[in-house]
Formats: structure tokens, sequence, C-alpha cells
């Protein structure tokens, strides 16, 4: 395979939760591999299984009433999901750290931001209290805080989203982690610091040539940053390729709704595309192909209502499930 | 640690939320207060209660009976009282001069180095002060002339002094509160009682909470199977009479002080773990500990640390109960005569005796210790609720 330069590379993962009502299936068959210094997006609507994927990357999947079911997750041709419990502490925070959504609920309210900055640094590097302080500085100031020195003091109540989340990135990054897992960094933040955000996570990937895997519902985000994108719909992959391709000539009909749906400047449409229906509950998936009953090309079509397309490559660098999309091999089962 | 002194930028920490909020009903802080004083009249009763005078002269030579007779239990009330009136004043002093981010790590080294100098000290007097039997009577040395100047305590009267001619007294000029049956000094037992139910209180409790907090924690955090079978345990403590298990456990080993409050520890700890466990399967769904996790910190650090501060507001409303609850056992066992041995005054002790062996109902002996038991119980039951109200609001708006 091409994954020479790939820093972490998920094969066949996955994932259910055993509820009470079933068993839910929320990642299957995912795998997908993430280069070196670059960053790669997984898109899809929310119950789609992407923050369980990150979830399991980092092992933090509550068992029970989760399981990693089947996979790989090599990270520098380790497989992670092989390691015992304390080899995979020295990982976590160290070598792949994690930003997580709500920037209100991430940080203890019981400690002061240099309190657990401070921490984490003491934890994985071989720092005095001083040069850990001082290190906690420096690190607050690359994320753009105002005053670190004053800042340091203060508990997470007395800063806004905002400033609590880039608090979290330096966290994540005081340890010069490889790679960086953002679980949708920016939904619970307003628009114009979004976009602060995500630079600034651009601003550190450059610094530090740290790989990022960026966790989104937003297409608009992944454009301009993600050097490759993977599509997710009812927790499989439907589409995977590189960003500029996916964005000129989306293969998967979800894909192209997704992007009909996101808002252009410059045009006057009166109203914005929608896809229909609504995401399958993964306690009950649709048979054959789980995007059909919301797809405009398969949903009278009995191929994709009963035989699930399974994900293929069909040009270079890339992969696509749909009995649709160009190059894809028809199933030979003559009843069909 | 020399760090830049901005106090303007410091912010208000989750301890001085909850006082401040603690601290706003007067009422609240009156019943403090009267714990407080418990403590004082705990602390200090060899000075307000002693049938030794501080000093006297005899035969023209000056003497200090009371400080001579006081004993190596005595000066370790005393080195613990200091102590824990210097780590009060050290937190005043922390939340000026130490910045927050590292106070806790400053904080925990104090508590640390204070509990060091607290045993060594301990041992120290104990091995040191020699166990002394003054048995002269001042009192009737003053009467008769031969000695002079003679400064007693408040309550001149001793705890295990006995004397038959003044036995099944109502309260009078000499004994405020009467005495008991066999002449001691109510007010003087009920003072030097404080001690005895002050320390089973707190020791008890102790014993229960860091039980309590240990195995909910665990259970809460880990779930599944382990705690499926954690709960039923808890389940079987809770469903076996706390009481009788102790009186059971009283009748076969001997009666000290240090027994009734391991087993009350040992028996009661039930409540502590199912809260410390309803509050950990809460938070190990928040992101704080699921960040703390990702940042690779150990168990202990996310256990301790991250989750127990946030879990701790329910165990220490609890304690402040739990305390007001073990006083009522002990009071209740040596009600009953399991409790210490005599002459060691305990409030249950000497309830006990209200009813004289002559069938004569000695109204002072009940009224006065009970009123002691159910001021007590009162305050902390008090204290207890309104640390339960001052902590709430600022969860609810913090978290």
């Amino acid at each position: 395979m091409k994954n020479d330069s790939a820093l972490l590379i998920v094969k066949g993962l996955h994932v259910s939760f055993f509820t009470e009502k079933g068993i839910a299936h929320a990642v299957q068959d995912v795998g997908f591999s993430v280069k070196k210094g670059q960053t790669f997006a997984l898109v899809g609507e929310s119950g789609c299984g992407k923050s369980v994927t990150a979830l399991s990357i980092m092992r933090l999947i509550p068992e029970p009433p989760g399981k990693i079911e089947a996979g790989e997750i090599l990270f520098r041709d380790r497989n992670l999901l092989a390691l015992p419990e304390y080899q995979m502490r020295a990982i976590r925070g160290n070598h792949i750290a994690m930003i997580f959504q709500e920037p209100m609920t991430s940080l203890n309210p019981v400690y002061t931001i240099g309190e657990q900055i401070i921490e984490a640094i003491q934890l994985h590097q071989k720092k005095t209290e001083e040069q850990a302080w001082e290190l906690a500085i420096e690190t607050l100031q690359k994320v753009g805080i105002p005053e670190p020195r004053q800042r340091i003091s203060e508990y997470p109540h007395q800063m806004s989203g905002g400033m609590r989340q880039r608090v979290m990135i330096a966290m994540a990054i005081s340890c010069k982690p490889e790679m960086l897992i953002a679980d949708e960094p920016t939904t619970a933040l307003d628009v114009t610091i979004q976009a602060q955000i995500l630079d600034l996570l651009d601003e550190l990937q450059r610094q530090s040539q740290m790989s990022i895997l960026l966790i989104t519902h937003d297409l608009g985000i992944v454009e301009e940053r993600a050097s490759d994108v993977a599509v997710m719909y009812a927790s499989k992959i439907a589409e995977l390729a590189g960003c500029k391709d996916l964005f000129e000539k989306p293969f998967h009909p979800y894909t192209q709704g997704l992007l009909k749906s996101m808002p252009h400047l410059g045009f006057t449409e009166k109203r914005l595309n929608t896809i229909p229906g609504i995401v399958p509950d993964p306690l009950h998936f649709p048979s054959g192909c789980k995007f059909h009953p919301r797809c405009y090309l398969g949903c009278n079509d009995k191929r994709c209502r009963t035989i699930e397309p399974e994900l293929r490559e069909v040009a270079l660098e890339r992969k696509v499930a749909c009995w649709y999309a160009p190059g894809y091999e028809k199933p030979d089962d003559p009843k069909l | 640690m020399d760090k830049p002194v901005q106090q303007k930028h410091w912010g208000v920490s989750y301890g001085e939320m909850v006082w401040r909020e603690f601290a706003k009903s007067r009422f609240t802080l009156c019943w403090l207060g009267f714990i407080v004083f418990l403590f004082f009249l705990a602390i200090f009763a060899p000075f307000l209660a002693n049938d030794k005078p501080f000093v006297i002269r005899i035969e023209g030579q000056l003497r200090l009976p009371l400080f001579r007779d006081l004993n190596a239990t005595d000066f370790s009330i005393f080195l613990a009282a200091i102590i824990g009136l210097i780590q009060l004043l050290l937190i005043g002093r922390n939340r000026k001069r130490i910045d927050p981010s590292i106070r806790s790590g400053v904080l925990w080294r104090q508590i640390f180095i204070n509990v060091f100098i607290l045993i060594t000290g301990i041992m120290l007097l104990y091995s040191f002060i020699p166990r002394r039997l003054d048995a002269t009577d001042y009192k009737s040395m003053v009467a008769s002339g031969k000695a002079t100047g003679a400064i007693f305590a408040p309550v001149p009267y001793g705890f295990g002094r006995t004397d038959l001619k003044v036995r099944e007294q109502p309260p009078n000029s000499q004994h405020w509160l009467g005495t008991d049956d066999v002449g001691s000094d109510v007010l003087c037992r009920i003072i030097h009682g404080s001690r005895i139910s002050l320390s089973v209180g707190f020791v008890a409790v102790g014993i229960s909470s860091i039980i309590g907090i240990f195995i909910g924690s665990i259970l809460g955090y880990s779930g599944g199977k382990a705690d499926f079978l954690g709960m039923r345990l808890v389940e079987i403590m809770m469903a076996v009479p706390v009481f009788f298990l102790i009186l059971t456990i009283i009748a076969y080993y001997p009666r000290s002080l240090f027994n009734i409050m391991l087993i009350i520890g040992l028996t009661t700890w039930t409540e502590d773990a199912r809260f410390v466990r309803a509050e950990f399967f809460k938070l190990r769904r928040q992101d704080f500990v699921q960040a703390a996790i990702s940042l690779g910190l150990p168990l202990r650090s996310i256990l301790f640390r991250h989750m127990l501060p946030n879990a701790i507001a329910p165990v220490l409303v609890n304690a402040s109960f739990g305390i007001a609850g073990a006083i009522f056992i002990e009071a209740a066992l040596s009600f009953l005569g399991f409790g210490v041995a005599p002459p060691t005054p305990s409030w249950g002790q000497i309830l006990s005796l209200g009813v004289s062996t002559t069938g004569r109902f000695l109204w002072w002996l009940t009224v006065f210790p009970g009123l002691a038991i159910f001021f007590t119980v009162l305050a902390y039951n008090l204290v207890g609720e309104a640390l339960r109200d001052a902590i709430d609001p600022r969860l609810r708006e913090a978290l």
C-alpha cells in the first residue's frame, strides 16, 4: 500500500454497543489512513459513527456497553487495540492527543487551567515545576491567549468558550503529539471564533508537522484544510477520496447531497438543497444500501434495496460504495 | 517558589465559592460557632473543670498541680489543636500568597508535614510523659489552712473524683448541674464528656468516609460486573442492623473508645459508598474526565484528583450527618452500659444514671446531658444542611 508516509492506519474497524434495545453497530468495517503532517477529515451527519471511530483510536469507548469487535488501528506500525492499558496511557496525550466538541465542559472546574496543563506536561516530560510552568505559559501564548502569565492562574469558569477551546488545544499540544484528533472542535463555538480556532490548528500543524484527524459535519471547513476526506454514512464509509477530487466530482449520492446542501457565497438560490429523510437508527438499519431510502438514484432499484455495496477502489486513491458510481462493477447475480 | 504576585487576576476557587455561599446565613454561622465552642470545651477541658488548682502555695512552696497532672492524652490534644490552627492559618495565607495553580500541591505538602509532626509528636509525648496519680485533696488542704493562694478551675471538680457525702444532689450553688450516684459533678463530667463525643464522631466518620469513598469510587468508575457484585455487597451490609451488630461485637471485645470508633466506622460506610458511586457514574461520562483520560493521566489521578473533588460534596454533607449519628450511637451504647468504661465520662453514660438504683428519677442527670447531645446533633445536622445548599447552586451554574 501507499502507506510509507502514513502515521495512522485504521483497518476494518468494527464497534458495537450492546444496549437494552439490541445491538447497535455504530462503526462497521471502517478503514482509512492518516498521513504524516496532513489533515484527514471524517465527515458525516450526527450518529454516523465518526466520533465513535475517534474514541476507538484513543481506546476511550466505554466498555460495557461498547465493544471494539474487530479491526486494527496501526499507529507507527503498532496495533493500538492490542496494547495493554499502561502502554496505551503512554500514547495518549504524548503521541496522540484529542480535543473535544464541548469546551464548556471539557475542563475540570475545580482546577486552574495552569494546573491542568502542568499536570499533563509533567506526566509525559521530565520537567521541574518551574520548567513546566514556563512551558505552559509558552503554550498558552502559542494558542493565542492574551496575557498568559495572568490567565494561567484562572479557573475555567472565568473564560469564554473560545478561550476554553484554546486552552484545550494548549493542553493537547503541550506534549507535542504527532497526531491530534479534533472531534468537532468548532461546533459549539461562534462562527467568528470557529475560523480563528481552525486557523490556529492549521498554524500549529505547519509549525510542528502534526497530523490532524478532523471530525466534523461541516463540509465547508474541510474544503480548504484537509488533504483527504472520508464521508461516513450510517456506520460505514460511503466515499473516501482526496479533498480536491471529492469536491470537484463527488461519486456517492450522499456526498453529492451534502455538497449541494452547503450554502455558497455569490449564489442566489431561493432555497438550500436538503437530503430528504433522516439518518437511520443504528438499531434498525435498512436492508441493502443503507442510503437507498434517501437516495435519488437508488430508491426504486431492487439491487440497491437488497445488496449492500462494499467500499471499492474505483479510481486512483478513490474509494466509493455505490452501485451507480462510475467504474463500480455491477454484481454478478443473475437474479438481478 | 517565587511566583509573581498578581492577586487581582486570581479567580475564586471551588472552596472559596462554597464558603461564601455557606457564610451568607448568620443562622448557620451561629451553629458553626457552637461547634467551634464544643471544640474549645473539649480541648481545654482540664483547665475548665479540674479538682487540682492552677497554682497553690503549700508550706511556702509554690506548686502547679494542674499542669503537673496533665497526661499524654491532654498534651496530644493540645498539639493536635495547635497544628490544626496553624494549618487553618496556612490555608488563609495560601489564599493570599500562593498562585492557585500550585496551591493544592502546596496544601498537600503542608498537610503531609503537619500530620508527620503530629504523629511523631504524639508518639514522643506518650513515651516521655509518665502517668502520674496525684490523689492529694487540695481543697481540704485549703480548708484546713495547710495551703494558701490556690487558684482553681471554674468548675473545681475532677471527673473521676467521687464524694459520697454529696451523691445524687440536684443542681445547687456548689454543683451547678447537680451530682451523680457517686457524687461526681455533672457539669464537670459533661465538659470532659465532650471529648469522647467529638472524637467518636470525627474518628468514626473519618474511617467510614475513607472506606466509602474508596469503595464507591472504584465501583462507580469501573461499572459492569465489579459494580454489580460490589453493590450487592453494599446492600447486604445495609440490610444488617448496624446497632445490634455493634452491640454484639462490643460484647466480645474489650470496652474501649478505640474499638467503638472502629466498629462504627467499619459499619456505616455504605451510604458514602453509594453517594460516591452515583456521582462517579455521572462524572465518568463528563467531557473533562474523558479529556483527562485522553491526556494519558494514570487512573489514580483521574479517580482521586479529577473526579473526587467534583464528587465530594455529598460525602461532606453526609459526614456532618454521620458525626451526629456516631454521637448518637456512642450515647446509646453508653446508655446501655456498653460504652466507654467508667470513670471516663461520656454524655450517654451520664444519661444512663438518670434512674438511680433506688428507683428515683434524677431529672438533672437526664436533661443536661440530653440537651448537650441534642444541641450537638442539631448543630451538625444544620451545618450539614447548609453545606449541601452551599454546594448545590455552584454545581448547577459551573457544570
